[in-house]
């Protein structure tokens, strides 16, 4: 990706160091968030049933619901896995709102001067021209676009669920509200499926995003990936690894003097 | 149509009946209806003629369960449905979500949203009754006889046999589309534009659905998938190159 020349024994010590991206926690809520999102996807597939609205041929909505006991128990589960998603990464926001969400949402998502950039020539590439992109952060500027249509799309599907479960608590002359609820909730579904096409796409099939898969288990990246395709992120990483060298051999010499 | 395939309808003759309103009461009570709402209702058309002449039409009335029910069509989980078996048009409470769109969807009105469940609530021919043999809690109460349930296939039946009797016989027409309705108003006019019967309406929110929602999801998602699908090509023609990664 980048145009910097790397020889192969270059390449290969690279490829042999690991670097951590991801926590325990990160870890366990991507993978909870995937395995609700099949649930919830799969059972509000089979929910929309209505000639006009389907999306799924009739033999897959038949056996959904027979699968969950009629229509009835489809929506149930819906809602209960729904809420259960709902719970647990709002927990999990709160829980690390100081920590761990603020920071990332201020030094993580921001589009930089060099993010636009990549879109451009990404744009460019896409259509078959040869270009060099330009270095990139923890997550490239693609991946930080979908960080928004996933973080809006999530409060969308949770707040117009929400309303869709608890639709008695409105009047009847509020029953807009649950009307807009539903095309809302389904769009918004929707264009975090159109951009999950990619995110699986990439980490399933693409060879040079293996290592960002891989992580998603171990937590670590090689730093040749890291280096090719997060070289800012690469670089941080490799001036706080000089620092702590540098704070331990301070400590070292300090703990030698007072000897 | 086979034999064993029932077709269940009212048939209602506005002449018996005198506004007493018994059926709202029975269907209440019957149904656990909430006091601040109702399945069924009576109709006041007025007095009309001129002195000495004078008449005032009551007409008794409630979902027609339709033979092809644009309030099913409209319902996104199909918690509403017409059972095969019977023809009666019913609302599963559980898969309900209450968005309300079979309210304006039904050209006679006959739904409501339940004050205490804010669910979807219709006219179920009292289905607990009918399956023990029993007449819906309207007909069996009406004193009247104005109104009778029955299947109208079954040529025996009471209905069928009210409706070979019958001077005149009229289905209301809702506005620009048959729904096929099956009360059969008897012995008397009922003139459907009093009653605002009108065609079948959506809500701004399922235009929006309809004309903006799903084609731009499918846009979206249908571009991100030919989009991965031609680099996974690409990526097959390419072959992985070892020393690259």
């Amino acid at each position: 990706m980048s145009a910097e020349v790397l020889t192969l024994a270059e390449r290969k010590r690279l490829r042999a160091k690991k670097i951590k991206k991801h926590g325990l926690i990160n870890i366990v809520t991507h993978w909870f968030n995937a395995a609700s999102w099949l649930v919830l996807l799969l059972t509000g597939l089979g929910i929309l049933g209505s000639p006009s609205l389907r999306i799924m041929p009739q033999g897959y909505i038949d056996f959904m619901r027979e699968l969950f006991g009629g229509i009835g128990g489809l929506v149930e589960t819906h809602k209960v896995f729904g809420m259960i998603w709902l719970l647990v990464i709002t927990y999990n926001v709160l829980l690390g709102f100081r920590r761990y969400f603020v920071p990332f949402a201020a030094k993580r998502m921001l589009l930089t001067q060099d993010d636009v950039e990549w879109l451009k020539r990404k744009g460019l590439q896409l259509l078959g021209r040869k270009v060099t992109l330009p270095p990139q952060d923890a997550y490239n500027a693609g991946q930080k676009l979908y960080g928004y249509v996933a973080a809006f799309g999530t409060l969308t599907i949770g707040v117009t669920g929400l309303i869709m479960t608890f639709s008695h608590i409105f009047p009847p002359e509020m029953r807009w509200i649950v009307q807009w609820s539903r095309p809302l909730h389904f769009g918004a579904v929707g264009m975090v499926v159109a951009g999950l096409i990619i995110h699986v796409y990439m980490a399933a099939f693409f060879p040079e995003e293996k290592e960002a898969f891989f992580s998603m288990f171990t937590g670590e990246v090689n730093a040749l990936y890291a280096r090719l395709h997060h070289k800012k992120w690469y670089d941080d990483k490799m001036r706080e690894e000089r620092e702590y060298e540098m704070h331990v051999r301070l400590e070292e010499i300090e703990a030698r003097d007072q000897l | 149509m086979t034999n064993n395939v029932k077709k269940y309808g009212f048939v209602i003759d506005p002449r018996r009946c005198i506004d007493c309103r018994a059926c709202l009461v029975a269907c209440r009570a019957e149904n656990d209806v909430p006091l601040n709402s109702t399945r069924i209702w009576v109709y006041d058309m007025g007095v009309q003629g001129a002195f000495p002449a004078l008449s005032q039409q009551f007409v008794p009335y409630n979902c027609m369960h339709c033979d092809e029910p644009p309030c099913v069509d409209v319902c996104p989980s199909q918690a509403t449905y017409k059972r095969p078996a019977d023809g009666i048009v019913v609302v599963d409470q559980q898969a309900c979500i209450g968005c309300g769109l079979c309210l304006p969807a039904c050209p006679y009105h006959a739904r409501t949203i339940n004050p205490e469940t804010g669910k979807a609530d219709k006219c179920n021919a009292c289905l607990q009754r009918v399956e023990q043999g029993e007449a819906p809690a309207c007909v069996a109460t009406c004193i009247g006889g104005a109104r009778l349930f029955g299947d109208l296939n079954e040529p025996e039946s009471e209905v069928a046999q009210a409706l070979r009797a019958a001077k005149s016989v009229k289905r209301l027409p809702a506005v620009g589309v048959d729904t096929g309705p099956n009360i059969y108003y008897i012995n008397d006019n009922v003139d459907e534009k009093k009653l605002a019967v009108t065609a079948p309406q959506a809500p701004p929110a399922d235009a929006f659905y309809k004309w903006i929602v799903i084609p731009g999801v499918l846009l979206a998602a249908g571009a991100t998938f030919l989009g991965q699908a031609a680099a996974f090509a690409r990526q097959l023609r390419k072959g992985e190159n070892e020393f690259d990664e």
